[in-house]
């Protein structure tokens, strides 16, 4: 049959799948092999020596890791060159397209060991590439041939696995000047591996840390010059202290780590066709009141409504992979987000990067399932089912005879403190958070072998001890010397995973995306002023409304243009009115006219325009008119949000923005303003809901106080954001990559927004009242955390050799923000 | 011909070559072919993706059927082409009316008119967009690359000041705005490789210029002082270098590439008014341009759509015939002028040009033949109205891509 270019392309990318991950299996597997248990006892034996059957055992997995080492990569149960796999026993046994390769009992008359044997010139040869097998190899090939060709009952595990169990080791000795636990493990193996105690950190260094770690914002001057004179050994955890109990801010902080972990953000896919659910209302109150872990992960697992989004996954209109179903979506991400193992390989087949296999995987989502699901392999069905199994399962059966009772009992059995996995793997994260480094390098391969197991397991231990406390394991870590130790010389990334790291101290971190735009919108300029998780709602509740505009029976994006809006609205004018305000924001501009008066007018959305009404203009029947612009080129979003509040001595009306107004596209008749006019032409106005494009702008109440600040944990996702870092959130995303990258440095030159921003922030810093050189100063202080040296603001003063200007300080701001030490932690 | 081919023959290795040139063979993919040299060798330097967003009708098209005009009352399951068709530089291959000019330039590549899409179950456009974009349907446990981020991943830039991905004309603040950018995407790849996008092609300059209203002399002194600030920190001490290093790196590069003479192949002012208006059908027009100008200056892999808009471009579910006439004035002489202008420049041969769409459209079928799938749109038994003569459902089972150069064999 023909192949359509589709079928290629499928053909194509399932070929890509074999040989990138075969390659990663040659890899793994070379540098698992030191790991592997396996005896050289076999050296010894011959082919005619009466084996035990232990001995067949251990003679069967010699083979199978040598296989591994140099067959799999070609023949297994995925790839299966020349309908070869040698990754089972049956594979063996039946062979290839060439016929059988093994004749038990018989080496000498083995297809295989004829191969093996071969001159690599010849084509037969095997394998083909690589290094050939030693002479040595070749001997325990055939002599397990030679012995019947045993195949040990064992799943043979090539992967290092850590233990479940978790036991509490004793302190070291204390050791005068550490006392803190954290300090005697680092000290212990400084020992062990003769470290000197690096130097630590200075206290200005310390407070800025620590306030990008524990809040995600920079301290101000004040308090950096507060702590840096504090003579009391107890500043450390006083600070650390204060910085936890700022609830609110602690909490927005820690969203975006817990967003990412979760896969919960508020804008992408699934959410069009309902296929997926936040939580960030309960997520929110559970960092907010401090939620001890284990009933984190009990209500994550086992869910109320609030939180079921976690396992519920993301679904698209349509027919998925089976390896997506959403059974299988939860069961891996409740395995890479909370037990630091990966499922995902072992939902199409066996895994090739640790020792889980297809129906372990099956195992755990049938607990999800209403009915046991079938084994697809590699997306065709087996016909083969499997049981309901946790992927540990010796912590024990989960039970029940529906999904609901099902998930009761594996929160149950998640939180045990005999699962010691689902402690480690926090503790873990959160070292990796205040470190850079994971104990466990790898946040999600918790099989690994970490630096310090006993800081790790002690951490956890305590972990538990302490009622699951996630604040007070920051504390416990923050509050250590080695927390304050001078960060690493890191010459590249890979040096970090390699197998022989040794820790010396902190690993250098850049800023996230979250903590950049945050630093920005205290120090310069509110880069956001629009949120898309709202904990207090606009006032009055307004909808974002614009002309509905149609293109072939459809609604389509606003064209560029003028639009003339209209709302006609009774009051009572007895009892009088006290006083009215109106509050609103439009994209892009808008003039506002309430009973053919001009009352204000704006051409930034993002600043919301709150303005007091003489309540004398306001009568029985009464008409707002608004004539507003849609700029740019081409169609692109536009609306406008609005809420008048009209005050009684007893009671408050509001008038908003909704579905009830009307607009126009075509310059209206010059009455157009009055209340009388005959406005059948006009036709009702689309509304784009509570958030529409832009989210609910931050200032957008009567309250005195107008901060528009919006932090950027609470924004959606948008282009600036994206390329500093800050993930989409389809996948769980456990560790940022920060790596500066040309996107990135792209758009920290030529962004738009954060230009636009800049220049604003530059007018106020330009206006500011005082001498030039010590507004230079103040600025570098505020954003730096330090007072510029001398020789810094000759640099900076050298661009107001002509004349200061709003131009000069606009490049000022930008040269500071782009120094690498802004942006390392 | 020396060699006789049987039709079926052909279209598998040039299927297979077209596709192999998209992804795999411009030069080596180490990533693909896993240490190994490259499966074949390079016959191409440059992409361009001419995507026909929203399902595309081939017998509207491409592939035209018997034409059944209007008539009042006619029965749906008639209705063949809604248009004549008109013949091609090609023997024996005709287009639907409105096409002539891109039919004039198909003896420089190649029709494939057996194009079969995946069988995803209920239509979402932007799943089969996404699967075609990437070979893997959503959702996915890693997040999969777009193909023109796989390029650029592993070639990178032809000419180093270039992004090597570029993709022009879709806005995603559009509806199923999410699910686009979920293949609008570096993937795992990393946001590095993702698309540099140009929604709207007459503004392309600015993406790659310093920022607005900042002139070249004030841009270097801003760098200037930078620079200095960084040569008189006190920090470097505290830094791994690594760190500081890929930081600086950065920023030099994008220094670089912001004021770079090449950036002017953006600006389509620059063009000569008669091939401009050639071109200006509308922004998928123009991106056509600005696409040909990139190649010029080196870029790798660009991508001009028509834009997926929900119901609007392709996504005909109602006035098929009427929206068609328009969408084919948009594409038949920008492409086509595309076409000549590269072979002009001696580009064709080194620029592999490809024009798809996600699936077909059909007067009945939803889904493909055995398979047909919830209907999405009604189709009455007689077509009373103007409104409901055209292809309105969503047809997987066949449709038409053309390519020419980056050594696709030439039809004849």
């Amino acid at each position: 049959m023909m192949k359509s270019i589709f079928q290629w392309g499928r053909f194509w990318s399932v070929t890509v799948i074999g040989l990138v991950v075969s390659g990663l299996l040659y890899l793994t597997i070379v540098t698992q092999r030191e790991d592997a248990v396996t005896g050289e006892a076999h050296a010894h034996w011959v082919a005619g020596d009466e084996l035990s059957i232990d001995q067949l055992d251990q003679l069967n997995i010699d083979l199978r890791l040598l296989f591994a080492e140099k067959c799999y990569k070609c023949h297994n149960s995925v790839k299966h060159k020349a309908a070869l796999i040698l990754d089972t026993k049956d594979g063996i046994f039946e062979g290839g397209e060439n016929g059988e390769v093994i004749v038990p009992g018989h080496s000498d008359d083995s297809e295989m060991i004829r191969r093996l044997r071969l001159s690599s010139r010849n084509e037969d040869a095997m394998p083909p590439e690589g290094k050939r097998l030693s002479k040595d190899e070749i001997e325990l090939v055939s002599l397990w041939i030679d012995q019947g060709a045993h195949w040990a009952d064992t799943t043979l595990k090539l992967f290092r696995e850590a233990p479940l169990e978790l036991v509490k080791p004793t302190l070291p000795a204390n050791k005068p000047g550490y006392s803190n636990p954290v300090d005697l493990w680092v000290n212990d193996y400084f020992q062990q591996n003769k470290i000197e105690w690096p130097k630590l950190i200075s206290d200005q260094r310390f407070i800025r840390k620590i306030y990008l770690d524990m809040i995600g914002q920079l301290p101000d001057p004040s308090a950096i010059e507060k702590f840096v004179t504090n003579n009391d050994p107890q500043k450390y955890s006083q600070l650390i202290d204060q910085l936890l109990d700022d609830d609110k801010n602690y909490t927005i902080h820690w969203l975006s780590f817990w967003n990412d972990l979760l896969r919960n953000d508020y804008t992408g896919t699934g959410y069009i066709t309902g296929g997926r659910k936040q939580i960030t209302d309960w997520l929110y109150c559970a960092i907010y009141d401090n939620l001890p872990y284990d009933q984190i992960v009990k209500e994550l697992v086992n869910p109320r409504e609030e939180s079921e989004g976690f396992i519920a996954g993301i679904q698209w209109r349509g027919v998925v992979n089976a390896s997506q179903r959403i059974e299988l979506q939860a069961a891996q991400n409740i395995s890479q987000s909370l037990l630091g193992v990966n499922l995902k390989c072992a939902s199409c087949h066996n895994s090739f990067v640790n020792n889980v296999t297809l129906s372990q995987a099956y195992a755990f989502a049938n607990v999800f399932a209403d009915t046991t699901l079938e084994i697809y392999q590699c997306d065709k069905p087996t016909g083969r089912f499997t049981n309901t199994d946790f992927i540990y399962p010796e912590l024990g059966p989960i039970t029940g005879n529906s999904p609901d009772e099902r998930l009761a009992s594996l929160s149950t059995t998640m939180v045990s403190p005999d699962n010691g996995r689902l402690y480690r793997t926090i503790v873990n994260r959160m070292w990796d958070r205040l470190f850079g480094r994971g104990l466990v390098g790898q946040v999600d391969d918790m099989d690994q072998q970490p630096w310090s197991q006993d800081l790790l397991d002690w951490l956890a231990a305590n972990f538990i001890d302490q009622g699951f406390d996630l604040k007070e394991l920051l504390k416990i870590i923050t509050t250590s010397k080695a927390y304050r130790l001078q960060p690493m010389d890191v010459s590249s990334p890979d040096d970090l995973y390699k197998k022989d790291f040794i820790f010396k101290g902190p690993v250098p971190r850049r800023i996230s995306s979250e903590q950049f735009v945050d630093a920005f919108s205290e120090k310069i300029y509110p880069f956001y002023q629009s949120t898309h998780y709202a904990q207090n709602l606009p006032a009055g509740n307004p909808k974002w409304i614009w002309h509905r505009e149609i293109e072939v029976d459809r609604d389509v994006l606003p064209k560029p243009g003028v639009r003339w809006f209209r709302k006609v609205f009774d009051l009572k004018t007895f009892p009088a009115i006290i006083n009215a305000e109106i509050l609103i924001s439009a994209d892009s501009a808008f003039t506002l006219y309430i009973n053919e008066q001009k009352i204000t007018s704006g051409d930034d959305w993002r600043t919301v325009i709150r303005k007091e009404i003489d309540p004398s203009i306001l009568r029985k029947n009464n008409c707002i008119s608004i004539e507003a612009v849609n700029g740019g080129l081409i169609a692109n979003p536009a609306g406008i949000l609005l809420t008048l509040k009209v005050n009684y001595l007893d009671e408050e009306i509001y008038i908003i923005s909704d579905r009830d107004w009307i607009s126009l596209d075509q310059q209206p008749n010059i009455d157009w303003q009055k209340v009388d006019f005959v406005d059948t032409a006009w036709s009702q106005v689309r509304s784009f809901g509570d958030k529409g494009y832009w989210g609910y702008p931050v200032a957008f109440n009567f309250q005195e106080n107008l901060d528009h600040k919006a932090r950027a944990a609470m924004v959606a996702l948008d282009p600036f954001s994206l390329a500093l870092g800050r993930p989409s959130r389809e996948n769980v995303t456990t560790k940022r990559g920060d790596e500066a990258t040309l996107l990135q440095a792209m758009s920290l030159s030529n962004d738009e927004l954060l230009a636009d921003n800049i220049s604003r922030g530059a007018k106020i810093w330009f206006d500011k009242e005082g001498d030039d050189l010590q507004k230079l100063s103040d600025l570098f202080y505020h954003l730096m955390g330090r007072k510029p040296a001398a020789s810094e603001v000759q640099s900076l003063s050298s661009i107001f050799n002509v004349t200061t200007s709003q131009e000069a300080w606009e490049d000022i701001i930008w040269s500071i923000l782009m120094l690498p030490e802004f942006h390392l932690i | 011909m020396a060699q006789k081919q049987t039709r079926r023959n052909f279209i598998t290795q040039v299927s297979s070559a077209g596709l192999a040139a998209m992804g795999a063979s411009i030069g080596t993919l180490p990533f693909l072919s896993s240490c190994q040299k490259a499966i074949r060798e390079s016959k191409a330097d440059h992409v361009i993706l001419l995507w026909m967003a929203g399902g595309m009708c081939h017998t509207e098209t491409f592939d035209p059927k018997k034409y059944t005009p209007f008539q009042k009352g006619m029965e749906s399951k008639s209705v063949f082409s809604t248009f004549p068709s008109a013949p091609t530089v090609l023997d024996g291959i005709s287009f639907s009316e409105g096409l002539e000019s891109i039919g004039q330039v198909m003896d420089r590549g190649t029709i494939l008119r057996s194009y079969r899409s995946a069988d995803l179950g209920f239509i979402l456009h932007t799943r089969h967009q996404y699967h075609w974009h990437t070979c893997y349907e959503p959702p996915q446990s890693v997040q999969p690359p777009h193909i023109g981020a796989w390029i650029a991943k592993e070639l990178g830039p032809v000419n180093p000041v270039m992004p090597p991905f570029i993709d022009i004309g879709q806005r995603l603040t559009v509806g199923e705005g999410e699910e686009l950018k979920a293949f609008h995407s570096g993937g795992f790849l990393g946001s590095e490789f993702g698309p540099f996008a140009i929604a709207d092609p007459s503004q392309g300059l600015e993406s790659v210029s310093p920022p607005r209203g900042m002139d070249l002399q004030r841009f270097e002194a801003r760098n200037k002082l930078y620079r200095e600030l960084i040569k008189n920190s006190p920090f470097e001490d505290y830094a791994s270098s690594y760190h500081q290093e890929s930081m600086m790196r950065s920023m030099e590069r994008s220094y670089e590439l912001l004021k770079s003479p090449e950036v002017t192949a953006f600006n389509l002012s620059l063009e000569p008014s008669e091939s401009y208006n050639t071109y200006n059908t509308g922004r998928f027009g123009l991106g056509c341009l600005l696409a040909r100008r990139l190649v010029e200056n080196g870029a790798r892999f660009i991508s001009v759509t028509t834009e997926y808009e929900p119901f609007l471009g392709w996504d005909t579910h109602e006035n098929g015939h009427t929206r068609l006439a328009g969408m084919k004035k948009q594409i038949d002489k920008p492409v086509a002028q595309l076409i000549l202008d590269l072979e002009q420049k001696g580009l064709l041969d080194r620029t592999l040009i490809i024009l798809a769409s996600e699936f077909s459209r059909d007067m009945l079928l939803e889904g493909r033949p055995g398979e047909k799938i919830k209907d999405q749109v009604e189709v009455p038994d007689h077509v009373e109205e103007l409104k409901h003569y055209g292809m309105h459902r969503h047809f997987t089972d066949g449709s038409t891509i053309l390519m020419w150069g980056g050594g696709v064999k030439k039809v004849m």
